[in-house]
């Protein structure tokens, strides 16, 4: 029931599977991980990085600069608390133009993404959001020369939000 | 559904050049179409997709959202204070609705 929208809807399946097959026939046979969605140890950043450069096309850096701050552990998944900062003096020759937070594990993976403009706003924001199950949750900036800084947070969920 | 009302909290002065913090929200059940009722008919998606916040007519921050916003969209923001005007702030519904309040900002 998504007619209303014009925009592509992203699942965390659809985006993986457009690699995985591309995979699949130079390998023959399913992937040995077919049947296994635990991620395994190293897994889960390697994840994140495929899901941003399928969603957004660039491979994102890993940043400290980019800050992504939610609760380790939330009780309910309706509505987890999320602030974001980066630090940038928003000048016409430095700024930020976006940050795009992305729950990988939710059944529609997109949350919100916030433009800012040089001069006028600040990339710093803070929001509610859903959470399926417990996951990294993703945070992607673009600057104005077209890198993309990423962060990622932690959070366990004691209920599904997206029920 | 209730009714969705919009609500801001903007400074009521601030000076030329400074950040201010302001914080948005609107009472809306942000229904995301992945819900069934009690038939086993899914509830189509309703949700607040844009929200925009103007200055003197200039877009200086915008947000799309999607389904993983909670209910009751809420967005707390900075923007600088440049001059003397009005703030104005658009959420965008489904359907092509829009709900929106102006607030007279003053810079000293």
């Amino acid at each position: 029931m998504f007619g209303k929208s014009a925009a592509p809807k992203y699942t965390r399946r659809a985006l993986l599977s457009a690699g995985a097959a591309g995979l699949a026939t130079a390998t023959l046979g399913p992937p040995a991980n077919a049947t296994d969605e635990r991620p395994r140890v190293g897994e889960e950043a390697d994840d994140a990085v495929e899901v941003i450069k399928r969603l957004t096309g660039k491979t994102p850096v890993a940043s400290d600069r980019l800050r992504l701050v939610m609760p380790r552990t939330f009780p309910n998944g309706y509505t987890v608390p999320l602030g974001i900062e980066i630090e940038s003096p928003m000048t016409e020759s430095d700024h930020v133009r976006y940050i795009r937070v992305v729950a990988p594990r939710n059944p529609l993976i997109e949350v919100a993404t916030f433009h800012f403009v040089p001069q006028r706003s600040m990339p710093r924001v803070s929001t509610r959001m859903r959470l399926a199950e417990p996951q990294f949750v993703l945070a992607v900036a673009e600057l104005n020369d077209g890198t993309l800084l990423m962060a990622k947070a932690w959070v366990d969920v004691a209920t599904n939000g997206c029920a | 559904m209730a009714a969705v009302m919009p609500r801001v909290q903007v400074p009521s002065s601030v000076s030329k050049g400074e950040v201010f913090q302001i914080k948005a929200l609107i009472s809306h059940r942000m229904e995301t179409g992945l819900r069934r009722d009690y038939e086993g008919n899914i509830i189509p998606r309703d949700i607040i997709n844009k929200f925009v916040c103007r200055y003197n007519g200039v877009d200086v921050f915008t947000v799309d959202l999607h389904e993983a916003v909670s209910a009751n969209p809420y967005f707390e923001f900075y923007l600088r204070a440049t001059e003397n005007g009005q703030l104005e702030f658009v959420w965008y519904e489904d359907g092509g609705k829009l709900y929106s309040l102006a607030h007279q900002l003053v810079v000293d």
